[in-house]
């Protein structure tokens, strides 16, 4: 798993991210054991609270059993059905995103394939 | 040259001969601890600034080997260590200076990538405790040899030699005094089964890190071979003043010659690569990165690690490691 220290997203939430898209792919399968907050923290380089909390918040989301003296591992969880306030909140971030790349120079055409495949690759 | 001289100029000539490749001692991408073009080392500025460089370090170990010869032979330990004390110290600043021009001139940002492994237990180079009992099983058997042995042993015995190879203290026929170079090993063997082990837990999993082990592991045995031919001496063992510090310099030699062609194979990649911005490097030698919570960081230059001076418990370790280096040297100090 990679971050970028240089980006303006904090650590820990592109530690959820990332994370979270092998959760949903399905690399990371119920069962499997995540690295101790220890070890994360040593390979990344960033302070041993932000991995907790990246660990936390997918905790909350229903991802990962948390129990004291145990390393993090991840469950089984039934996806929840989308409020209409998430496919609200999704619309207006993929669209800033989609504005900003555009911006960048981005072609719309390659976006969409982008897009596609993303969808796909997670899907499966 | 009578060979006490030579034997007393050798550590210069071999300190001289690191700071002269210390440079080249490095990773790719690399140059006097700033990060560059991986090619800038061969380009016309990279070679003026090594040869530069290697003038100013080679004027220091003339500087320092002058002063050996000069100094008054009055206390020996003064003549062995501050002209090496004097190399080290003008040949770092040459190397800071440079580090200094180069990062200004020629330096570039690499984008600060961060990567982890996502397995709990990481892969690369384990902890091999089993490689490490032949050293301590060796010297036990020494110690029940020399106990065996024990009336054979001579009342009073040198236990320390000069320059010129003659002994200049000796010890009376007692366990601590006897037994005091297997102890002294297996003091030195305990601190590096520490260090190797705290390498494989709180180190990332670097190239560097699967070097260093090894490294450690066998430095273990050329040491261990040595404080076996020091105990064994009392009983009569002959050997010629040299042969100790010109093995252990060879071995040093060969694993530092070992240790840079895999550092600097361009092929390998580390798994969880250490950050590579040159602001946590401080003089390109130092790092500082309070943000960071590994205590040990793979050395720009030079093989082995560093330590991350911003982490307390770095200190913590520093200050052990030196507590145990010196309490294990005079605590088996025989008298004189």
């Amino acid at each position: 798993m990679r971050i970028d220290l240089d980006s303006a997203v904090p650590a820990y939430r592109q530690i959820v991210d990332g994370l979270r898209i092998l959760l949903v792919s399905g690399k990371l399968a119920p069962g499997s054991e995540l690295p101790s907050v220890r070890r994360m923290a040593l390979d990344l380089g960033v302070h041993f609270n932000t991995v907790a909390e990246a660990y936390r918040l997918l905790a909350e989301e229903g991802w990962l059993d948390l129990r004291h003296g145990r390393s993090a591992r991840v469950v089984y969880r039934d996806a929840p059905d989308p409020t209409s306030g998430t496919m609200k909140e999704f619309g207006y971030r993929l669209r800033a995103l989609t504005a900003e790349m555009l911006a960048k120079g981005a072609p719309a055409e390659d976006l969409r394939t982008a897009m596609r495949s993303a969808a796909q690759e997670l899907e499966s | 040259m009578k060979p006490e001289v030579a034997i007393s100029i050798l550590p210069l000539v071999f300190v001289a001969a690191i700071f002269q490749f210390m440079p080249l001692l490095t990773r790719p991408g690399i140059f006097f601890g700033a990060t560059v073009d991986p090619e800038f080392p061969r380009t016309a500025d990279g070679r003026r600034l090594l040869r530069s460089y290697r003038w100013q370090s080679g004027l220091w170990a003339v500087i320092a080997i002058v002063l050996a010869f000069t100094l008054p032979p009055r206390n020996p330990g003064l003549v062995m260590l501050a002209p090496v004390l004097i190399m080290i110290a003008g040949s770092s600043c040459a190397y800071w200076l440079k580090f200094r021009e180069v990062h200004a001139r020629y330096g570039q940002r690499r984008p600060e990538i961060r990567q982890a492994e996502l397995s709990a237990r990481p892969s690369g180079e384990s902890f091999k405790p089993w490689i490490w009992i032949p050293p301590f099983v060796a010297m036990l058997i020494t110690a029940a040899y020399l106990q065996a042995r024990w009336d054979e042993l001579p009342m009073r015995f040198p236990v320390h030699w000069g320059a010129d190879g003659q002994p200049n203290r000796w010890a009376s026929r007692e366990p601590l005094t006897v037994f005091a170079p297997l102890l002294i090993g297996a003091g030195m063997n305990l601190l590096m089964l520490a260090l190797a082990w705290l390498f494989s837990q709180f180190a990332r999993n670097t190239v560097m890190r699967r070097i260093t082990v090894r490294l450690l592991e066998v430095l273990l045995y050329p040491l261990t071979f040595t404080f076996i031919v020091v105990a064994l001496l009392p009983l009569g063992l002959v050997v010629p003043v040299w042969v100790i510090p010109g093995f252990m310099l060879a071995c040093v030699a060969g694993l530092i010659y070992w240790s840079y062609r895999q550092i600097a194979a361009p092929a390998i990649a580390d798994a969880v690569p250490e950050p590579q911005s040159d602001a946590y490097w401080k003089a390109g030698m130092f790092y500082y990165n309070p943000n960071d919570p590994a205590i040990f960081v793979a050395k720009r230059v030079g093989v082995g690690y560093t330590m991350n001076f911003a982490s307390k418990w770095a200190w913590v370790v520093l200050a052990l490691t030196l507590a145990i280096l010196v309490g294990s040297i005079t605590l088996a100090r025989p008298a004189k």
